[in-house]
């Protein structure tokens, strides 16, 4: 589980002596633009996190929190919601923050250049009230709106129009790409896009400082065994990932530690449910929900965590981890492993011997192959004749959106923290806007009545109703056997504090270095 | 002579042609650039859209002929990943190869001789019988796990004892990854960022030149000792003997000199392969050079970055030849009759 920062930690960490302190840490990928409009990955939301700040941002343990709007409320008639900003907040350069800012960065965020435009694909328009007040407004009621734009980054309008940085830039450069006025902790101080980059604190912050860092420098490093040897030589203080062979090994070393947790992701099997036939030409064994549910009963998840995951993820039961909002406890347990269920469930449904292809990734998701390689031992113990068609993951999407594929492998992890974001996006009937990566077109007519209702339903209970009862569907129905959630493994050297959130996001101001070491 | 270049230069040229297309063909099989440079929430249009913009969705020959008119523009496009010109981000990242490449092309060379002629001459002694065994390893070995080897050696450390005392030492230290601190040697386009001039840059490129130079050092050391000790039993230097020159005359005068023409083809075309092989080098001491930014355009569908490295590596293989042909006609004179010059 996560290791929070306690009470007692944070005070420790205030009454530490002010020294220089530099924080170097490493991850695979480089975020490949500075720009927070132009690409919504993870590495580049992540490392943006910690010099641009949004409206709203995410705690420790990834509940909203004000952050440049003070608070906010629904506008009646669920016709959008109000934000209060907070004022005497500053640009890096300076200027000061108002609604003009936000106003800007709606129209920027929601342009055709934008990556991060289908945010707003509900919000009908932005009304500056005043200079510290914002109504934005949407097209049908959003309970969950301020969730959702929790990485909608706040840019200055003068400095982008000074600097020709108005709109995002995706497939060439602009002065956004590798520069940044933002307002927070954290100011850019050089960057070297794939070498290095380097933070320094930003002086004129508005919100309380709780770490310790005087410059922090990023390095990107592909290399895992080298990420792993820098970390044990002091070159780095903090290595994402661990790879999780090397997880044991890292603990067991002096001065460094493995922080372990649970990413938001689910690893899940999916299936061609539209498919006429298998890839070999038979009938598609799948389309029959007694096949799907003893895939489920056959896969040993136990196993799998304990043998490939050296035990550090959980099982799933559904498409979101309990630690996201809208986690349907009525469906909290995952089928049971039974074997003799899964071959009786496989012979009423005369699937017995069927051979088919199973899609795997091998550079996307932590282990992939080898727990399609387990999988394929399980079906084949059941019956089924699973092959192994592995690749990487620039081949995969592709093969996955041309059908070439009888089950696959996917993982899922939440935009918005919400069970609303799978739904939209996994189960919904395949369409231009929804269901965009339902590939085996699964379609539900119910599942498809209650998703703008779960959008826009503004009482909790009746939405987690809801959410419950697609929850139910999804599992009855065996639409995707949910195996795990992926873990999360960071290496840190001893004597640092941080805080490791589900969704992977190293957050900065959240270090404080030179702790005595246990 | 000329006539020779203008041939060399032209079979060059459609060397070049044909690399570009079989690389062209390949890219196909690398995978979609559009799903890894889209985010999660894209919708079907999004990816057509970006297909359109990028060229995508034109036929194979028609981007294989925009590329090359754009190529000999010296406009080599706009990287996927990065969103700025390949020819900046190339030039940006070629000193580092080339700074790697020549110094473990000098610790190759240097050591490969110098162990090359002591086994040759010492065939028989114990040191030379090691050393001969020893370059088993540097051949068997492959790159990357010399190169773990050696970060854990020398950069995570070891605890040693020297014999018969209490004093421990820890052989770590060394730089792992990076370049260290650059300093601008040139100042042309871009400049020319060396790690050569800092001390901090020079101890970071130890050892991956080692792990680099490791394979062309045996080799070099091996083919030495070979046609040393073909030379040596040759006739002239059995007179040379009788004529009662001394060792070392014979030696290095004349010997020496008559084992360089194969050692100088040899090196020739692995500097070519040093740069080219730097890849598994600088992904495991994350050094930052072209080998680098190719293994990342490949994880990212970067066509036009790998496009560019390619053209690179080939303009380079094909450069080194050419050089290599024309140090033959220079060092062995019984060449230059015309028509044996191929």
């Amino acid at each position: 589980m996560n290791r929070l920062l306690t009470a007692s930690v944070l005070a420790l960490a205030t009454a530490l002596p002010a020294q220089a302190e530099t924080f170097r840490w490493s991850a695979t990928t480089d975020p490949q633009t500075m720009d927070p409009h132009a690409v919504s990955s993870a590495p580049v939301l992540g490392f943006l996190n910690n010099v641009y700040e949004g409206l709203v941002r995410r705690g420790r343990d990834m509940a909203i929190e004000p952050a440049l709007a003070e608070s906010w409320e629904p506008l009646p008639d669920g016709a959008g919601w109000r934000f209060n900003l907070r004022q005497g907040v500053s640009f890096h350069d300076g200027a000061a923050f108002n609604a003009d800012d936000v106003l800007f960065s709606y129209e920027r965020a929601s342009s055709e250049d934008s990556d991060v435009a289908s945010w707003f694909a509900v919000v009908s328009g932005v009304n500056v009230v005043d200079e510290y007040t914002v109504d934005i407004l949407t097209t049908s009621p959003q309970p969950i709106f301020p969730d959702s734009i929790a990485n909608w980054m706040m840019m200055d309008s003068d400095w982008a129009a000074a600097n020709g940085a108005e709109r995002p830039a995706r497939d060439t450069e602009n002065f956004a790409t590798r520069n940044v006025n933002g307002t927070a902790a954290f100011m850019l101080q050089s960057r070297q896009p794939d070498l290095e980059t380097v933070l320094v604190p930003f002086d004129g912050w508005w919100g309380e400082v709780e770490h310790n860092v005087t410059e922090a420098i990023f390095t990107p490093i592909q290399n895992s065994a080298t990420a792993v040897a820098a970390l044990l030589a002091g070159d780095v203080d903090l290595i994402d990932p661990v790879p999780v062979q090397d997880a044991d090994r890292v603990n067991a070393s002096d001065g460094v530690h493995v922080l372990s947790g649970i990413e938001a992701r689910v690893i899940m099997l999916g299936y061609g449910h539209d498919h006429e036939t298998l890839l070999s030409g038979e009938d598609n064994i799948f389309a029959d929900v007694r096949v799907r549910q003893a895939v489920a009963h056959a896969i040993n998840v136990p196993a799998i965590l304990q043998a490939i995951m050296g035990g550090n993820a959980e099982e799933a039961s559904q498409l979101v981890s309990p630690a996201m909002r809208g986690f349907s406890e009525a469906n909290a347990a995952r089928p049971a492993y039974d074997q003799d269920l899964a071959r009786s469930l496989i012979a009423e449904a005369g699937a017995d011997g069927a051979t088919f292809n199973l899609s795997c990734p091998n550079d996307r998701y932590l282990n992939d192959e080898a727990v399609c390689q387990a999988v394929v031992g399980m079906l084949a113990q059941v019956g089924l004749n699973a092959q192994l068609e592995t690749m990487p993951v620039s081949n995969y999407w592709p093969e996955l959106r041309a059908d070439n594929y009888d089950m696959y492998l996917l993982g899922w992890s939440p935009g918005t923290f919400d069970a609303e974001h799978p739904l939209r996006f996994l189960v919904h009937t395949n369409g231009e806007r929804l269901g965009t990566w339902n590939f085996g077109g699964y379609s539900n007519p119910r599942i498809d009545e209650m998703l703008p209702l779960i959008q826009s339903e503004i009482d909790p209970d009746a939405r987690q109703a809801m959410l419950d009862e697609a929850a139910a569907i999804v599992q009855q129905d065996a639409v995707y056997n949910t195996m795990y959630v992926q873990p999360l493994l960071w290496g840190v050297a001893d004597g640092i504090e941080l805080t490791q959130r589900p969704d992977n996001f190293f957050i900065l101001r959240w270090v404080t270095m030179g702790l005595p070491v246990e | 002579m000329l006539s020779f270049i203008l041939k060399r230069i032209a079979q060059s040229i459609l060397v070049l042609l044909v690399v570009g297309l079989v690389a062209f063909a390949m890219f196909r099989f690398v995978g979609d650039p559009v799903d890894t440079m889209l985010g999660q929430e894209r919708t079907v249009q999004d990816i057509e859209r970006l297909r359109e913009v990028l060229g995508l969705n034109k036929p194979f020959f028609v981007q294989y002929w925009d590329f090359l008119v754009r190529a000999v523009q010296g406009d080599f496009g706009i990287s996927y990943r990065q969103g700025r010109p390949v020819a900046e981000i190339i030039i940006e990242r070629l000193p580092a190869t080339l700074e790697l490449a020549l110094v473990s092309g000098l610790i190759a060379l240097g050591m490969g001789i110098v162990l090359g002629i002591f086994t040759a001459i010492r065939r028989d002694g114990f040191w030379a019988n090691f050393i001969m065994s020893a370059s088993l390893i540097g051949v068997s070995l492959p790159t990357f796990l010399i190169g773990v080897l050696l970060i854990y050696a020398f950069g995570v450390g070891l605890e040693v004892r020297i014999p018969f005392t209490d004093i421990t030492f820890n052989t770590g230290g060394m730089p792992i990854f990076g370049r260290g601190d650059t300093r601008p040697v040139f100042g042309w386009v871009g400049g020319w960022n060396s790690g050569l001039a800092t001390w901090d840059g020079l101890q970071s490129i130890v050892l991956p030149a080692i792990t680099l130079g490791l394979y062309q050092m045996t080799l070099i050391m091996r083919l030495v000792r070979a046609e040393m000790l073909e030379v040596l039993r040759a006739d002239y230097i059995r007179f040379a003997r009788a004529r009662g020159l001394s060792d070392r005359a014979i030696n290095f005068r004349h010997a020496l000199k008559n084992t360089m023409v194969p050692v100088i083809t040899v090196t020739g075309l692995q500097l070519g392969s040093i740069i080219a092989f730097a890849i598994i080098t600088e992904t495991v001491f994350q050094w930052p050079g072209v080998g680098l930014l190719f293994i990342n355009a490949i994880q990212f569908v970067d066509i036009p970055v790998m496009a560019a490295y390619l053209m690179l590596i080939s303009v380079m293989f094909v450069g080194i030849n050419l050089i290599v042909d024309l140090l033959y006609v220079a060092i062995d004179p019984r060449l230059r009759v015309d028509g044996k010059t191929t």
